[in-house]
């Protein structure tokens, strides 16, 4: 590669990067949201449903759009709109505007996307290169995208996150505005409009289930982090930092091994085993959640890279069947939330339910004085209210401790037995929604079988 | 026969499996299936008394016991009777949760009171000459002050004694 195309291929890979972060950044910012702009969690969900499902449904349209219209202009015309709509994101006070702001934003998104697909063989001189700067691209964006999110989050607030895209989606853009420009006064070749294969339907398939299951550990982590276990945005950021670093080693490890079959089994082993695990956390601390994560972070690099490179390899043209690509993955991840949000939504509010229960049932059997034991119910009564079903820090109703010393020492024993009760509600009511997740992505061992057989 | 090709691949797949049930074993081995909130008992099973000793630990048992049978009646666990009584707010929301009317928990309060007394009778810790009267006046007392009781259980050996009247000297020595 020279040194002139090296901007031109970091600003692609930008794009790229770019807008496929965009699908998990919010994922920290989320609770925030969901607090600032009063809704609920299933509500707070379509803040990213709505883009994977625009860009589920846009990527191959937008593929076709851009080898018929010339893919420097659709690229160009998409980061605009989502550099546009990313502003729209950001300045939005309701949720139903914010929700709007994202579908647009993925109607770009997906336009710019694709077309740099288109883009990137002459760029970098070949298909083969183009696809892995392509996935490289997406797998990057996509895996640093939490840890970015959070991190803006709790420095500036959730709003940044969608402001400061539009500058960089528009650095992106101006090297694209020349491919554009070009496009503009040569046509587009009637050679690129010749028509294209039909997609790998089992990798295509694997890319969904698996996308379902990775985008289900996502969203369920951070919100046990941020929600259940009370981290806050920042914490909670470089506790998932372990994915996209565990993702980092899994993509050297995956160079060693040349046959992507085996490295889509191994990956989708990796992340059920990962997502087994975390449905099994025998304690609610954070240390608990990096070797799950090692083990997700590991297997979602083998096995995305894989199933891509599966479903480009040998066809043509690449715009289409990247957009198969996307449209599958983002597929994926609007069937994992919408098929697991109903369920952890339900089992938060029972195990919210069951663990005060058993806290009350810990004050109640306590030898506590009982004027004291009536006072600390009305103060943690009062709390619970305060918190508005959420899972509560209970600490704050046994202030201030009594002063006799052998009270004191009763509420402080009862105060962390209560605490354990709520730490144990909050991390098994996602128990259920890991484990689905797990066998998702076990199941997607299945496509990935019959992919050597069927050889699609 | 593999090629090296064939072997790093097949080494990938059983290393990742190893890997990842190794973990999730050593996770159900450290008691991950049972993480979970304790599970609170039926409030209709007896729960024995430990040995009451002194009026403390009296009015503790005798506040449980009378939970316990306000819960059973009303078919709600005896934590969650706690949790509604104890402020008259959450006592509206409970009511509304579970459609229940002031007759209701009037009726199962009063209830509770009077299983608390049977246990505590049964405890040897109310003597029977007591225990048959104060039955006869809990079962007659208003709902908010039945909420008082539960509430404010050492409260109920004081009233027994001006609910009892002429029985006030035998009260002193039948209890403990």
């Amino acid at each position: 590669m020279s040194a002139a195309t090296k901007p031109r291929v970091a600003a692609l890979a930008l794009a790229v990067g770019l807008v496929l972060a965009d699908s998990s950044i919010v994922v920290l910012a989320l609770p925030q949201i969901y607090r600032e702009l009063d809704t609920t969690v299933a509500g707070v969900t379509w803040v990213l449903v709505s883009f994977n499902l625009v860009m589920a449904l846009a990527a191959v349209p937008a593929a076709h759009l851009a080898r018929r219209t010339g893919p420097g202009r659709v690229a160009a015309v998409g980061l605009a709109v989502f550099a546009g709509a990313g502003i729209a994101c950001g300045l939005s006070a309701h949720l139903e505007t914010l929700i709007a702001a994202r579908c647009v934003q993925a109607l770009g998104g997906a336009a710019a996307v694709t077309a740099v697909l288109e883009l990137l063989p002459a760029t970098v001189g070949s298909e083969r290169r183009a696809t892995a700067v392509w996935a490289t691209a997406g797998a990057t964006g996509a895996a640093l995208g939490p840890a970015v999110g959070g991190l803006l989050t709790e420095l500036v607030s959730w709003q940044s996150i969608f402001l400061l895209q539009a500058p960089l989606a528009l650095v992106a853009a101006v090297p694209i505005f020349a491919v554009a420009k070009h496009e503009a006064a040569t046509g587009v070749l009637s050679s690129e409009l010749r028509p294209s294969g039909r997609p790998h339907l089992v990798a295509n398939l694997a890319l969904a289930m698996i996308s379902a299951a990775i985008a289900a550990a996502l969203f369920l982590l951070v919100l046990l982090l941020i929600e259940g276990w009370r981290l806050s945005p920042i914490g909670a950021a470089i506790v998932v930092s372990a994915m996209p670093l565990a993702a980092l080693a899994g993509a050297r490890l995956g160079d060693r091994v040349p046959s992507a079959r085996a490295r889509a089994a191994a990956g989708a082993i990796l992340v059920s085993g990962g997502l087994g695990a975390l449905a099994l956390l025998p304690k609610a601390e954070v240390v608990l959640t990096l070797p799950p994560q090692v083990l997700v972070g590991v297997g979602l690099a083998l096995v995305l890279s894989a199933l891509t490179e599966t479903a480009l390899a040998g066809r043509a043209p690449q715009a289409i069947h990247g957009g198969w690509t996307i449209s599958a993955r983002h597929a994926g991840v609007v069937v994992g939330l919408l098929a697991l949000t109903p369920i952890f939504t339900a089992d938060i509010a029972q195990q919210r339910h069951d663990a005060i229960d058993a806290g009350t049932a810990v004050i109640l059997d306590s030898r506590v004085p009982p004027l004291l034991k009536l006072d600390l119910a009305q103060r943690i009564e009062e709390r619970l209210e305060e918190e508005r079903g959420r899972v509560p820090t209970i600490g704050s109703a046994f202030e201030p401790l009594p002063e006799d010393a052998g009270e004191r020492e009763q509420v402080v024993q009862l105060r962390e037995e209560l605490q354990d009760q709520l730490d144990r509600g909050a991390t098994h009511a996602f128990s259920a929604s890991f484990g689905l997740a797990a066998l998702l992505g076990l199941l997607a061992l299945i496509p990935i079988g019959l992919a050597r057989r069927l050889d699609l | 026969m593999s090629t090296p090709r064939e072997m790093r691949g097949s080494l990938l797949v059983i290393g990742s499996a190893v890997a990842a049930l190794l973990l999730v074993g050593v996770y159900l081995a450290a008691g991950g299936s049972s993480y979970e909130p304790a599970k609170t008992q039926d409030p209709c099973k007896h729960r024995p008394w430990r040995n009451p000793e002194g009026l403390q630990e009296i009015v503790q048992q005798f506040t449980l016991s009378a939970l316990d049978g306000a819960a059973c009646e009303l078919g709600v666990s005896r934590e969650t009777l706690a949790q509604a009584l104890a402020t008259p707010e959450s006592r509206e929301r409970f009511m509304q949760r579970y459609g229940i009317g002031d007759a209701e928990l009037a009726r199962a309060v009063r209830a509770g009171l009077v299983r608390a007394v049977d246990d505590a009778e049964k405890a040897g810790a109310l003597s029977p000459l007591i225990a048959g009267p104060l039955r006869s006046t809990l079962r007659e007392i208003p709902l908010d002050r039945a909420i008082e009781l539960i509430n404010d259980a050492e409260s109920i050996f004081d009233q027994a004694q001006s609910f009892l009247g002429p029985a006030q000297s035998l009260l002193e020595g039948f209890l403990p």
